[in-house]
């Protein structure tokens, strides 16, 4: 069973925020206890999409080895319809540690690569979380890699942008494959894919173009983009299809059924 | 002086009881008569035998090293002045030997036996994998009585 879970993809804007957070959310509601990471250490944004200011801690800091971990998880679980928990560990958004993070050596990102898989220990056996989902940066960030080794499964979220179907084939063969990751592939900001067949016709070509399994096909949502990343979308609302999609997807991995 | 000396080794061995080793030195004095003293040797030889088979380990790792270094060739496991065992390592590792390391990114600190349960190779395999990337300088490794434990030295680097 996929525990720890990295949301990545080749290019910038593909969704990934949008697909941690609902994600995320989406498990607490139906009851887990979930720890959602901002793996961003570039553009961090989840301290301002879940509205939550200066923790303890920041998983900078925890990187860094100066603080613990338990100082650096927010609980977010009042704010979360269910009887579910939500945890959030947020990236210090300080101009100061975005510049900090970006001159890290191999050395600092070897001992952080140890650091994150000690989370499998310290929040999964020892705190008894079901997930920890990764908010990650694009393309091959360290950051990002470090925390794709540590993942039992990746979400890759890709558009249907030339030069983004192109990097995320490349990235399937060289980066996942290479680490013998499980991979789900999430199609987003697709159009016209409310018919059946278009649906068949995106899923077949998926398949051809990338040879791994299609988590979910999310179309491109006006309702979405004029939330302007104010709502927690399966939250707030529902009853909307993009709730539904995110819900099939969360069965998909709670029942190991990506093939 | 001692004109003629000849050493009896015996062992005694007894159910459930641990081996002792005595020594029985024959000799002449110089006045030509011949004196025997036995000795007690204790767990002496049994340290001494220890230590032979723990090298005899050793040679043999070394030369499951050699064996994989004909195998693949010297080309892929030439130390580095600076090693890190990084996700960029990682990425530009031949493929036997990412394998090998990715396990033990995830167990911290392992032996053969235990990296060979998570790779399903055999145990030999995994060991001359492993000796290759101390040899690389990507790996540590520490003997702990009869077992070699091997780990990525992160906090004493940088």
């Amino acid at each position: 069973m996929s525990k720890i879970i990295a949301v990545h993809s080749y290019k910038g804007g593909t969704g990934k925020t949008l697909l941690s957070v609902n994600l995320a959310t989406i498990f607490a509601m139906r009851g887990k206890k979930v720890c959602l990471f901002d793996l961003d250490f570039r553009a961090p944004s989840l301290f301002s999409i879940l509205k939550v200011e200066n923790p303890e801690c920041w998983l900078n800091d925890y990187l860094n080895g100066t603080c613990d971990i338990n100082k650096v998880l927010v609980d977010f679980s009042g704010k979360i319809h269910g009887n579910g928990k939500l945890f959030i560990g947020l990236a210090n958004p300080a101009t100061e540690a975005i510049r900090d993070m970006s001159a890290k050596d191999r050395k600092w990102e070897m001992r952080a690569l140890g650091r994150l898989l000690s989370l499998r220990n310290l929040l999964l056996n020892d705190r008894e979380f079901d997930y920890l989902i990764f908010d990650t940066s694009p393309g091959l960030q360290y950051s990002s890699i470090n925390a794709i080794v540590t993942a039992d499964f990746v979400v890759v979220a890709t558009t249907g942008d030339r030069s983004d179907v192109d990097g995320t084939r490349r990235m399937l063969r060289e980066l996942y494959n290479l680490f013998e990751k499980k991979t789900g592939l999430v199609l987003n900001k697709v159009l016209d894919s409310a018919s059946k067949s278009k649906k068949e016709e995106m899923n077949s070509k998926v398949n051809t173009i990338y040879q791994v399994p299609m988590l979910g096909l999310v179309p491109c949502f006006c309702e979405i983009l004029r939330a302007e990343g104010n709502l927690i979308f399966v939250q707030d609302r529902p009853d909307h299809p993009f709730t539904k999609i995110l819900d099939e997807m969360a069965k998909k991995i709670e029942n190991n059924d990506v093939n | 002086m001692v004109v003629d000396v000849t050493n009896n080794y015996q062992c005694f061995v007894r159910l459930n009881k641990p081996i002792i080793i005595t020594s029985t030195v024959h000799a002449k004095n110089t006045r030509g008569k011949l004196v025997t003293k036995e000795e007690v040797l204790g767990k002496k030889p049994l340290y001494v035998l220890e230590k032979i088979r723990e090298n005899l380990e050793r040679l043999n790792e070394k030369m499951e090293v050699m064996i994989e270094l004909q195998k693949h060739g010297r080309k892929d496991i030439q130390p580095l002045p600076d090693s890190s065992l990084d996700v960029m390592t990682l990425l530009s590792m031949p493929d036997h030997l990412r394998k090998t390391a990715m396990s033990i990114c995830r167990c911290g600190r392992a032996t053969a036996e235990e990296i060979s349960q998570q790779t399903t190779r055999a145990r030999a395999v995994e060991s001359a994998y492993l000796n290759q990337l101390v040899i690389m300088g990507y790996l540590k490794k520490e003997r702990k009585g009869r077992k070699a434990y091997f780990f990525a030295d992160r906090e004493s680097q940088g």
